[in-house]
């Protein structure tokens, strides 16, 4: 069961770029990732979309594999820019841990 | 791999008591300059951002932390915070290869000497030599890394410093994209590379260049080295993988992940290695995290100096 938080992207604004909703999950950024992991951006950027604010804590881990190299954001067909969304994705776990 | 709240509030702590994401004393992390002739008069600064002089410490960390990623003692990573700075440099000083800081510490040195040569007028001032924070950034620590990036940067502006000469990629991106966005202080900021002028004729070499993320897609200057080489008579090996497409070292990865820095490297390496040619590299992380995956990398200055 995931717990879902429908204003999730209007709280992740603060973090960085507001363009996770423009992807539409055609998988380039995976097929491009250095990382070779599941679905890594797609996924994460998946559950900005629907809102799945607790399952991205819960795979933060993850966030911290990306090498912010940008291939992502350089390839990307929507200009989703997955890159920056990602590193928007760690100021929200690092700004949440500490405030636990 | 590591985990990354104990690393982010490590690197983040080092950062804040002693500017470093090491907790060295600068006075042992930047001694290059020691054995230049350099000016400390003027306002465009020769600014290093200390990353060169800190992977002699990148490796001799990773080569520790490597043996306990993903084993029961990985989180005592936690506790170094608790150990006194002046015991944390004695440590890192003491495992540190000093091959690897003479090595390091001669990059500098020739890109000095590339930018002399070329007719360059620049002051060397260590005390406002700092790190960027940049690392901070990329780990998503905002406030730190902002935090560090306006006493940097006002320390330069109050030093009338107006440009900076930069030496590698994540310095560059830093003080040229990053500082004038959440600092509101701009310099104007060119790499050395940029600033060569040099002349000669090579023996019709072939190299080929690793273009970092940063050069290659952030910063869009893929071009200058390879046209600068290319006037001296040295050619690069045309690479799919390069300028805005290039792979990525696998360097990023280290505090997190040694054995995921190693893999990733591993598979840029082979794609550097398609014809055997000498390999050439312009960012500390780039050249480190190749040699480490079974690379024999040069970094670009090495081969520029003989031009000098």
């Amino acid at each position: 069961m995931t717990r879902i938080t429908p204003d999730f992207a209007k709280e992740l604004k603060q973090y960085g770029d507001d363009t996770a909703l423009i992807c539409f999950n055609c998988g380039t950024c995976v097929a491009v990732c250095p990382l070779i992991s599941e679905s890594f951006p797609r996924r994460l950027i998946r559950y900005i979309q629907i809102g799945a604010r607790d399952r991205i804590l819960e795979n933060s881990n993850d966030l911290y594999k990306c090498l912010h190299c940008g291939l992502c954001t350089e390839t990307c067909p929507r200009g989703a820019d997955p890159g920056e969304v990602i590193l928007s994705l760690k100021r929200f776990a690092v700004a949440t841990w500490r405030k636990m | 791999m590591f985990t990354p709240e104990i690393i982010i509030d490590t690197l983040a702590d080092n950062v804040r008591k002693t500017g470093n994401p090491f907790g060295l004393k600068k006075a042992s992390l930047n001694t290059w300059w020691k054995d230049s002739s350099l000016t400390p008069d003027g306002s465009t600064l020769l600014f290093t951002g200390l990353m060169y002089q800190l992977v002699p410490y990148i490796k001799a960390t990773t080569k520790y932390l490597e043996k306990y990623e993903d084993t029961p003692k990985a989180d005592y990573i936690r506790y170094g915070k608790l150990v006194p700075k002046s015991i944390t440099n004695m440590g890192l000083n003491f495992i540190s290869s000093k091959e690897d800081k003479t090595s390091f510490n001669t990059i500098l040195g020739n890109i000095a000497r590339i930018l002399q040569s070329s007719g360059v007028s620049f002051a060397y001032k260590p005390d406002l030599d700092e790190y960027s924070g940049v690392l901070l950034y990329d780990l998503g620590d905002q406030e730190s890394f902002i935090k560090h990036a306006k006493y940097v940067a006002k320390k330069l502006q109050d030093a009338g410093i107006r440009k900076l000469i930069t030496v590698d990629p994540h310095t560059t991106y830093a003080v040229k994209v990053l500082y004038p966005k959440y600092t509101g202080i701009s310099f104007e900021v060119q790499t050395y590379f940029e600033l060569a002028n040099l002349k000669g004729e090579g023996n019709s070499e072939e190299i080929t260049l690793h273009d970092p993320c940063f050069y290659g897609r952030y910063l869009k200057l893929s071009d200058v080295p390879q046209n600068l080489l290319t006037n001296l008579g040295v050619s690069c090996t045309k690479l799919n993988t390069s300028g805005p497409f290039t792979s990525c070292c696998g360097g990023p990865a280290e505090s997190m992940s040694p054995k995921l820095a190693e893999e990733v490297g591993k598979r840029r390496v082979e794609e550097l290695a398609i014809n055997g040619k000498k390999i050439v590299s312009m960012c500390p992380i780039c050249l480190a995290n190749l040699q480490k995956s079974g690379a024999e990398v040069d970094d670009l200055s090495s081969l520029l100096v003989q031009f000098v």
